[in-house]
C-alpha cells in the first residue's frame, strides 16, 4: 500500500471517527440508533472481510455470530456483569465458536463450505428457540439492562461504543492487512498451492480467518442487546447472513472502507425506503440486483482499481551483494539434496519410476526430456504436493511424503510452469510473504525496513525493472517469472526448484537468467532445473538428467547427455519406423485451403506467436516443427478458435473465421484433434465418435461411418462400447482422430497425436496419417517428434520462438541440421 | 404411524431430491447455480395453480404450461442473474440469484396474493390403506414420480442425443466446443431444465400443502443441502441424498417431535460435511500442480 | 446532520418515479395540521394478509372520521411500516414514527416478539401504542409505572382460559391435547394453558409443537391419541391448523379441535377440506349474513374501498379488521377528549372515554388505569368455517 493511499485511508477513517462522534451527541434518537446500526454492520462487514476479503473463504452463517454475541452480552448483563466485561466475553465465545466451526469448513470450499456454513445459521437459530431455559425460547430475553456511565444518556454512550468499535475494527483491519498473519491469508487465498510450498499452513490461516471474523461479529452482536433491551432469535434472521455478504461483496472485498459502503447500502437504504410499507422488500431487492449489475466486483474495488494507482517505486538497478551475500550466508549448511529411487503411479499410470539424482550445494542440476516424461512430476514429488509410493528424499533428513508446507520450511523452495504469483498482492508483499518463511508473525505489525530493504535487493538480484508497488496480477509474463525467482529466494532456500522458468522468455532474458543461475549457485544454493530450452540448459548445467515416459535415460554433463543416443531418439522420435510415402509428390489445387496472414499471439505478454504466414493446400499434409514451447500448438489452438488471435487474419476457404468461436469454427469444417486427446471419458467410444459428427448438417449414416472409422482403426473394434476413459493413450488418440474425421472437415489438425504413444502405437498412428493422406484429407500436424512428422508431411515450416525460421519440402528438411539445433539447442550461448 | 413417516418422508425426500437434482443440472455444466430454486418451486406451483384452479383450465393445458413458463424463467435467471456474472469469473452470481429470489417472492405476493390457497387435487382425497396407515393416492404418486423422473434424467443423459451432448460438456466442455457443440446454449438449457424440475416439485407438493408466496424459501435451502450432501456432481448421489434427507426428517420428527428436526438435519448435514468434504456420494477431485 | 435520513426519505418518491414502480402508492401529502397515526406490522411475508387487514381496518374508520371532519378538526392520516416480523425492524420503525412522524397513536403489530419490543419505547417516548392484535399478556401487563399501552383485542391468557372453559363445558373434556405452533405466539399460550389446567388440577396428554413446513402432523397427532387425548386444543396459524385437520382426516380420529383464532387468517375451509367445520375456534368478531346495523355499514365501506372483495370469505382476518377499527374510533375519542395530541394527554383520554358503539360490541368506560385491555372473556365468541365463512356456533 502506497504512502499516498494510506494516508488518505488515514484521513478518511478520522473524519468517520470525527464525524460519529459528532452525531453521537447531536442525532435525534431514532437517527442515533439507525447510526449505531449502521457502526455494528461496518464491525460485521470488516469481520466478515477479513473472512471473504483476506483469506479467501465465504460465510452464509455470521448472523449466528452475531446472535451469539447478543444473546452472551445479554445473559451476562442481565446477571448483573458490566457491559464492559461482557463486549469481550462475547467477542471470546463466538471467536471459539468460529474456530470451532472453521474444523468441518477447512476440509472444504465452494458450495461445500456455503452450505456448512447455512446449516450452522439455522442449527444456532433453532438451538435459541429450542433451549428455553437459557434463551427465553422464541419469546427471548427482555429488559436487558442499558449500560451508564456518568450522566451520558445510554443511548449516546451505545453509539459511541458503536463508534469505537466500528473505527477499531477499520484500523485493526488496516493493520492486519499489512502484518504478516494478513499477508498469510492473502496468499493462501491468492493461490493455496504457492502459499503451501512457501511454508504456509493454510489449516492455521483458514481457522484464524475464521476465529477473527467471529470475534468481530460476535463483539458488534454484543452491543446490540443493550441497545434493542431485547432480543429473540427473530431478531436475527437467516436473511440477515445473506445481506451481511452482500455488503462485503458489494461495497468492495478485501478493501478497508467497503463495509462502510455496504453497510451504508443494507441499514440506510431500507431506512430510507421506509415509506414504501409493504413494497419495501420488492424494492430494495430491486435496487440491490442494480447495484450487483453495475458494480459486480464491488464499488470500492472496482474504484480503487481505477483512480487509485500504486506510486511507482523501482527496485534498485544494482544488487548490493554483500547485503545479499550475507542473507544467504545465513542459510544452514546442508550435504545437499538426495533423491533415490522415488517412484509413483496414478491408476494404471507410472508416472516415475526409480528417479534417483543429487544436487550438492552450488550446484545446477537440470532434469530434460520431452513432453510427458514426468519431469514436473518429480518436482511435484520433492516440493511435498506427491508422496512418492517408494524412494527417498534426504535434504540432511528424510523429507519424502512430507506436506508441502513443512518441506518448504526444511528448505525447499519453488516456481511453477504457469507463474503461482499472489495476484492480489504487490510485487513486494509477494516477497515478504516468501520471507516469513511460514511463521505469522505479529497480528498488527507490518514488515520492518530491513526486509523491505532485503526484498528490494533480491527484485534487483533477478533483475527485476518494473515498480515494486505494481499488483502481481498486472505484471507482464517475463516479470512474472522473475518476480516468482524472487519471491522463492525471499524464503532462504537450501535447494531451489524451478519449472521452465525461460518458458515465454527472450533471448537477452534467457540469458541474464542463466548468469542468475550461476550467482546463486554461488551463495550455496543446489538448484535444479526443469526446462525445455535447450540452449539453457546444456549452458548452465553441471549435471543433466534425462526422463523419457517416467524413467530415467540418462544422467551426466551436457557434452554426454547430447551424444546419448537414446536422448537424441526421445527427442527426435526414433528413426526406425518407416511410413508409406506419397506414390507421387503431391500435385494439387494451389487455392489455398487456410490461409493464415500475419498472426499474432500472446497470453497478456509478449508474443508467443509471432507474424506466421502459413498456407495449406487442399489434400496437402503440413507440419508445423519446433520445440517445446515454440508456439505450435498456439496456433493450432488459435485456428480453432480456442484462443483469439490479437492480430492478423485466418481464411479457411477465403472466409474469414478468425473472429468466430470454437463452436462455429467447428461447424465451418474445421476439425482440431487437440493435445492430449480430451476423450469425453465417461461416454463410450461410439458415443465419443458421434459428437464428432455433431455439427454436420447433412445426414450422418452412423452405422456405415462408424463402421469406415473401424475399418481405419481395427484395433477399436473391440473397444466400441467401452467407455473412452479406459482406453489406452493410443486408442484414445485413435478414437480423437476418428472423432475428427467424423466431422467430414474441410482440414483436420492434429496436435501432437504421438505424444505419451509406445513406438508401436506410433507407427500404427502414423500409417493411418498416410492413409489419410493418401485418400485427399487436408490435413496440418503438430508434431514434436521431426523426424517422424517429416516421413509423412509433404511440406513443413520449423518454428522457433514464435517465428517460422524456416519451411520446405519433408524431403528439404529431413537430416537438415538446423532443425536438430533448434530441438537440442546446439551452439549454445553464455 | 411409521409407515405413513416413511412414505411422507421418502415423499418429502424425493422433492427435495428434484429441487436439488436442478441445482446439480447447472452446477455441472456451468458451476453456477440459481440460489433461489425455492422461487422457482413457487413460481411452478403458484402458475399451475393459476391455471388450472382460478381459470379452470383442463390440467393436460396446464401442465405444460407451466413447465413451459418455468422453462423461460430458467432461461431468464441464466441470461440475466447468472451469465452477466459468471462470464466476468465473478461470484456476484449467487448474490443476484439470492436477490432476485426475494424479488420474484414479494412480486408472487402482489400478484398471486398474500394467503395461501390450497390446490385441490383429486389425488389427495382418494386414499388407500397400506400397512394400516391411510396414504393418499398423491402420497403413493409423489416418490414414484420423483424416481421416475431422477431415473428419466439418467435415460436421457445416457441413451439420447441431447443428453450425450450435455454429457459432452459436462465431461470436457472444451472438446464439446471443437465438436461444434455451442456450450452457452447448453448451459442455459440445463437452467432451464432446472426451473421444470422444480415446477414439478411444486406443483406435486402444493396440493399436500399449500401454495404461497414463500412457500419455496425452506424448501429451497434444503434442497441445497441435498444437492450438497449428495456431492453435487453426482445425480445419482443426489437422489439417494434426497431420499435420505427426507427420511431423517421423517424419523427425526416422529421421535423428536418436528421442532427439533432443523437442528438435527442440518446439524447432521455440517457432521456428515467435515467427515466427506465431497458430499456422501461425490468423488474426490484431484489437486493438480 | 440533526435529521440524517429525512433527505432520502424526502427524494424517495422521485426514486419511485424513477424505478417506474407507479404501483407505488404513496399517501398524497396532507395537510400540515393532520394528527398522524402510525402502524407497526408485518406487511410483507408469511403474514401480509394479516398485516392488510389491520391495514384495512385503520383505513375504513379513518375514512369514517376525516368524512365526518377528523379529530378536533383536523383530518387524519395514517402511515405503515413494514416490521417483517422482526423486533429489530419493528423498534427502528416504531422510533422511526414517533420521532419523524410525531405520530399521536401508533397501532401495532401482529407479533408479539415485535410489540414487546415497542413497549418500553412507547412508555419512554410517552406516546400510546394501541395494540389491535397481538395478545401476549406482557403487552399490557408490561409493569409500567406510566403505562402508554392498550389493546383492543384478546389476550393469550383470558383465551386459553376460555378455550379450556369451553372444552369442559361443551366437549365434557377431562385430558386434552395441546398442539402448539413452534413460535413465539405458541410458546405464550403453553404457558396459559398449563395454568388454566392447573388452577383446575386437569392432567393433559401431552404438549406438542407443530411447524409451518410440517407435511403433516401425524406424528405428533398419534401420540396425542395414544396418550388418551379426549380433546385437542390448537394454537397455529392457517396453514398449520389446516394440516392438522387433514391429518386428523387421514387418521379417521374424531375428536374435538378447541382452536385460538389461527383458522380465522386465511381461507382455512378451502385449505382444510371438508371436515374445517370441525374446529371450533375463538375471535372477537365476525361479518355474517345479519349484522349490526354498525357491521352492515363497515361491510359496505369494506367492499366499496376494496373492490377485490366479494363475498364474506375474502374478508379474512375478520378480526384483524375489526379490532382495527375499534382501535382507531377509541384513539380518536381519546384525542377528542385530550383536547391535543400531547402523549400524556392522550393517553389520559382513554380513560376518559365513557361510551362508544363500536364494531365488536358496545364499549363501556373500556379502558380504567388498571384496565388496559378493551376487550375481555365475555367478548369471545366460538365460531366455525361453514360453507366458507366463519358463523358463531351458537347464533
Amino acid at each position: 500500500m502506497s504512502k499516498h493511499s494510506k494516508t488518505l485511508l488515514a484521513s478518511g477513517v478520522s473524519a468517520l471517527g470525527i464525524a460519529s462522534v459528532i452525531m453521537a451527541f447531536m442525532l435525534d434518537s431514532y437517527s442515533l440508533l439507525v447510526f449505531s446500526f449502521f457502526a455494528l454492520t461496518v464491525v460485521v462487514g470488516v469481520g466478515l472481510n477479513i473472512l471473504i476479503g483476506l483469506s479467501g473463504q465465504i460465510s452464509f452463517g455470521h448472523i449466528a455470530f452475531y446472535a451469539i454475541g447478543a444473546y452472551v452480552s445479554a445473559l451476562l448483563t442481565m446477571q448483573g456483569v458490566s457491559l464492559w466485561l461482557a463486549l469481550p466475553a462475547a467477542g471470546l465465545v463466538c471467536a471459539i465458536a468460529g474456530g470451532l466451526l472453521a474444523i468441518p469448513a477447512l476440509r472444504v470450499n465452494g458450495p461445500y463450505l456455503a452450505m456448512i456454513t447455512i446449516a450452522f445459521a439455522l442449527v444456532v437459530h433453532h438451538g435459541l428457540v429450542e433451549w428455553r431455559s437459557l434463551t427465553g425460547g422464541a419469546n427471548g430475553l427482555m429488559g436487558i439492562p442499558m449500560p451508564s456511565l456518568g450522566d451520558t444518556d445510554p443511548a449516546v454512550l451505545l453509539a459511541l461504543i458503536s463508534t469505537a468499535l466500528m473505527l477499531g475494527a477499520l484500523v485493526f483491519f488496516q493493520l492486519l492487512r499489512n502484518s504478516g498473519w494478513g499477508r498469510a491469508m492473502r496468499a493462501v487465498k491468492a493461490s493455496e498451492i504457492a502459499a503451501r510450498s512457501l511454508g504456509f499452513n493454510p489449516v492455521q490461516t483458514k481457522t484464524l480467518a475464521f476465529a477473527l471474523s467471529a470475534l468481530l461479529t460476535g463483539m458488534a452482536g454484543a452491543v446490540v442487546s443493550p441497545l434493542m433491551m431485547f432480543i429473540n432469535p427473530a431478531s436475527f434472521p437467516f436473511t440477515q447472513s445473506i445481506l451481511f455478504v452482500l455488503a462485503v461483496i458489494v461495497g468492495g472485498a478485501g478493501t478497508v472502507m467497503g463495509p462502510v459502503l455496504g453497510a451504508l447500502l443494507i441499514v440506510l437504504l431500507p431506512e430510507a425506503l421506509s415509506g414504501a410499507a409493504e413494497y419495501r422488500l420488492l424494492i430494495f431487492s430491486g435496487l440491490l440486483l442494480g447495484v450487483l449489475w453495475v458494480a459486480p466486483r464491488g464499488v470500492l474495488g472496482s474504484a480503487a482499481r481505477l483512480w487509485l494507482k500504486p506510486v511507482q517505486q523501482p527496485a534498485p538497478v544494482q544488487p548490493d551483494l554483500d547485503q545479499l551475500s550475507a542473507f544467504f550466508a545465513e542459510t544452514p549448511s546442508s550435504k545437499g539434496l538426495e533423491v533415490k529411487d522415488i517412484s509413483i503411479r496414478f491408476g494404471g499410470v507410472q508416472a516415475a519410476k526409480d528417479v534417483s539424482f543429487s544436487a550438492p550445494p552450488g550446484s545446477i542440476t537440470s532434469i530434460i526430456g520431452p513432453n510427458g516424461a514426468g519431469k514436473t512430476t518429480v518436482l511435484n514429488m520433492i516440493s511435498g504436493f506427491y508422496a512418492p509410493n517408494s524412494g527417498s528424499i534426504k535434504l540432511d533428513t528424510e523429507v519424502a511424503g512430507l506436506p508441502a508446507w513443512k518441506l518448504a520450511r526444511a528448505g525447499i523452495a519453488r516456481t511453477y510452469q504457469t507463474t503461482q504469483l499472489f495476484g492480489e498482492l504487490s510485487v513486494l508483499d509477494n516477497l515478504l510473504a516468501g520471507m516469513q518463511q511460514g511463521h505469522l508473525g505479529n497480528i498488527v505489525k507490518g514488515a520492518s525496513d530491513q526486509q523491505r530493504a532485503l526484498a528490494l535487493q533480491l527484485l534487483a538480484l533477478v533483475g527485476y525493472r518494473g515498480s515494486v508497488n505494481s499488483l502481481a496480477d498486472e505484471l507482464p509474463h517475463v516479470d512474472r517469472r522473475l518476480v516468482e525467482i524472487a519471491r522463492a529466494l525471499a524464503s532462504r532456500p537450501r535447494v531451489l526448484l524451478l519449472d521452465e522458468p525461460a518458458a515465454g522468455l527472450g533471448q537477452q532474458d534467457t540469458q541474464q537468467l542463466a548468469a542468475l543461475f550461476h550467482t546463486l549457485a554461488g551463495y550455496g544454493i543446489a538448484v535444479i532445473l526443469v526446462e525445455h530450452d535447450m540452449t539453457l540448459v546444456m549452458a548452465v548445467s553441471e549435471r543433466i538428467l534425462v526422463l523419457d515416459a517416467g524413467r530415467p535415460i540418462a544422467w551426466g554433463s551436457a557434452s554426454e547427455v547430447r551424444q546419448d543416443k537414446r536422448v537424441i531418439a526421445a527427442y527426435l522420435g526414433g528413426t526406425s519406423y518407416q511410413a508409406t510415402p506419397r506414390d507421387q509428390p503431391w500435385k494439387g489445387s494451389r487455392d489455398a485451403r487456410l490461409y493464415i496472414k500475419d498472426l499474432v499471439l500472446d497470453y497478456g505478454a509478449a508474443p508467443v506467436v509471432n507474424k506466421v504466414n502459413l498456407v495449406v493446400n487442399p489434400g496437402e499434409l503440413i507440419a508445423i516443427l519446433g520445440a517445446n514451447g515454440a508456439g505450435k500448438s498456439s496456433i493450432l489452438q488459435s485456428l480453432a478458435g480456442l484462443h483469439p488471435a490479437t492480430s492478423g487474419s485466418i481464411l479457411l476457404d477465403d472466409e474469414s473465421i478468425h473472429h468466430l468461436d470454437a463452436s462455429q469454427i467447428a461447424a465451418r469444417g474445421l476439425a482440431l484433434v487437440p493435445e492430449g486427446r480430451q476423450m469425453f471419458p465417461q461416454l463410450t467410444v461410439r458415443d465419443n465418435l458421434m459428437l464428432g459428427a455433431f455439427s454436420r448438417t447433412d445426414k450422418v449414416d452412423a452405422d456405415a461411418e462408424i463402421e469406415a472409422i473401424l475399418r481405419r482403426f481395427p484395433r477399436l473394434r473391440d473397444r466400441i462400447d467401452s467407455l473412452a476413459g479406459l482406453l489406452s493413450g493410443g486408442e484414445q488418440q485413435m478414437v480423437a482422430v476418428g472423432r475428427g474425421l467424423m466431422a467430414k472437415p474441410k482440414i483436420l489438425l492434429l496436435d501432437e497425436p504421438s505424444l505419451g504413444l509406445s513406438p508401436a502405437m506410433i507407427g500404427e498412428l502414423y500409417d493411418a496419417l498416410a492413409a489419410l493422406r493418401d485418400e485427399g484429407v487436408t490435413l496440418l500436424l503438430v508434431d514434436q517428434m521431426a523426424n517422424l512428422a517429416l516421413q509423412v508431411a509433404d511440406r513443413a515450416y520449423v518454428l522457433e520462438t514464435g517465428r517460422i525460421v524456416k519451411s520446405g519440402t519433408a524431403e528439404e528438411l529431413r537430416g537438415d541440421s538446423a532443425l536438430e539445433a533448434a530441438y537440442l539447442g546446439e551452439g549454445a550461448v553464455a | 404411524m411409521i409407515t405413513a413417516a416413511l412414505i411422507s418422508g421418502l415423499g418429502l425426500g424425493s422433492m427435495y431430491a428434484l429441487l436439488a437434482l436442478g441445482f446439480h443440472i447447472t452446477y455441472v455444466v456451468s458451476r453456477t447455480v440459481n440460489f433461489a430454486q425455492g422461487s422457482a418451486m413457487m413460481v411452478g406451483a403458484v402458475l399451475g395453480y393459476s391455471f388450472y384452479i382460478t381459470w379452470g383450465w383442463p390440467i393436460w393445458l396446464a401442465v405444460p404450461m407451466t413447465l413451459t413458463l418455468c422453462a423461460v424463467y430458467g432461461l431468464a435467471v441464466e441470461r440475466f442473474l447468472v451469465r452477466p456474472f459468471s462470464s466476468r469469473g465473478s461470484e456476484a452470481w449467487l448474490m443476484a440469484t439470492v436477490a432476485a429470489g426475494i424479488l420474484v417472492d414479494n412480486l408472487a405476493m402482489f400478484t398471486f396474493g398474500k394467503e395461501p390457497r390450497q390446490f385441490t387435487s383429486e389425488l389427495t382425497n382418494t386414499g388407500v390403506t397400506l400397512l394400516g396407515a391411510n396414504i393418499s393416492v398423491l402420497q403413493m404418486l409423489i416418490p414414484v414420480i420423483g424416481a421416475a423422473i431422477a431415473l428419466a434424467l439418467l435415460l436421457v443423459r445416457r441413451y439420447t442425443r441431447l443428453g450425450k451432448v450435455l454429457e459432452a460438456c459436462v465431461q470436457n466442455p472444451q472438446a464439446a466446443m471443437l465438436m461444434g457443440i455451442r456450450v452457452n446454449r447448453v448451459v442455459a438449457i440445463a437452467f432451464a431444465v432446472s426451473a421444470v424440475f422444480a415446477a414439478i416439485a411444486g406443483m406435486l407438493i402444493a396440493p399436500l400443502f399449500n401454495v404461497s408466496a414463500e412457500m419455496g424459501t425452506l424448501f429451497g435451502l434444503k434442497a441445497f443441502a441435498v444437492a450438497i450432501l449428495g456431492g453435487i456432481s453426482s445425480a445419482s448421489g443426489v437422489f439417494l441424498a434426497g431420499l435420505l434427507f427426507g427420511l431423517v426428517e421423517a424419523l427425526v420428527t416422529i421421535y423428536f417431535g418436528s421442532a427439533f428436526t432443523q437442528i438435527f438435519t442440518f446439524g447432521l448435514v455440517i457432521l456428515a460435511l467435515a467427515l466427506r468434504p465431497n458430499g456422501l456420494f461425490g468423488s474426490k477431485t484431484m489437486v493438480k500442480v | 446532520m440533526f435529521k440524517l435520513l429525512k433527505p432520502l426519505r424526502r427524494r424517495w418518491p422521485q426514486a419511485a418515479a424513477v424505478t417506474a414502480l407507479s404501483l407505488l402508492v404513496l399517501s398524497p401529502a396532507q395537510a400540515a395540521e393532520a394528527i398522524k397515526v402510525g402502524l407497526v406490522a408485518a406487511l410483507s411475508g408469511q403474514s401480509a394478509k394479516s398485516g392488510e387487514a389491520l391495514t384495512r381496518g385503520l383505513t375504513i374508520a379513518i375514512d369514517e372520521i376525516n368524512a365526518a371532519g377528523g379529530i378536533l378538526g383536523q383530518p387524519v392520516e395514517l402511515i405503515r411500516r413494514d416490521d417483517e416480523s422482526n423486533p429489530a425492524k419493528g423498534m427502528l420503525a416504531a422510533r422511526e414514527l414517533i420521532q419523524r412522524e410525531e405520530v399521536t397513536v401508533l397501532f401495532g403489530g401482529l407479533d408479539t416478539p415485535v410489540s414487546l419490543a415497542i413497549v418500553p419505547l412507547a412508555n419512554q417516548m410517552k406516546v400510546p401504542f394501541m395494540g389491535i392484535w397481538a395478545a401476549g399478556t406482557g403487552i399490557t401487563h408490561n409493569g409500567a409505572e406510566d403505562n402508554y399501552v392498550f389493546r383492543v383485542s384478546a389476550m393469550d391468557e383470558i383465551v386459553d382460559e376460555a378455550l379450556v372453559q369451553y372444552g369442559i363445558d361443551e366437549y365434557n373434556m377431562q385430558k386434552p391435547g395441546m398442539l402448539l405452533i413452534n413460535n413465539p405466539w405458541g410458546e405464550s399460550n403453553e404457558k396459559g394453558f398449563r395454568h388454566a389446567l392447573e388452577t383446575r388440577d386437569m392432567p393433559y396428554a401431552g404438549i406438542e409443537r407443530i411447524e409451518s413446513s410440517d407435511l403433516d402432523v401425524i406424528p405428533q397427532l398419534t401420540r396425542l391419541k395414544n396418550a388418551g387425548a379426549d380433546t385437542l386444543l390448537m394454537v397455529g396459524n392457517v396453514g398449520p391448523s389446516a394440516q392438522v385437520v387433514k391429518s386428523l382426516d387421514r387418521m379417521e380420529w374424531d375428536v374435538p379441535v378447541v382452536s385460538h383464532w389461527g383458522p380465522a387468517g386465511g381461507r382455512f375451509s378451502e385449505l382444510a377440506g371438508p371436515n374445517a367445520s370441525r374446529v371450533h375456534f375463538i375471535q372477537t368478531y365476525v361479518f355474517t349474513e345479519h349484522n349490526s346495523a354498525k357491521g352492515d355499514q363497515v361491510l359496505s365501506a369494506l367492499k366499496s374501498t376494496y373492490p377485490e372483495i366479494e363475498t364474506l370469505a375474502d374478508i379474512t382476518p375478520a378480526v384483524g379488521i375489526a379490532n382495527a377499527y375499534d382501535g382507531m374510533h377509541l384513539a380518536a375519542l381519546a384525542i377528542e377528549q385530550a383536547g391535543n395530541t400531547e402523549g400524556p394527554a392522550v393517553r389520559d383520554g382513554f380513560y376518559a372515554i365513557d361510551e362508544y358503539q363500536g364494531l365488536i360490541k358496545d364499549y363501556k368506560q373500556p379502558f380504567t388505569t388498571e384496565q388496559h385491555d378493551a376487550l375481555g372473556p365475555q367478548d369471545y365468541i366460538f365460531t366455525h368455517f361453514v360453507d366458507g365463512s366463519i358463523v358463531p356456533v351458537k347464533p
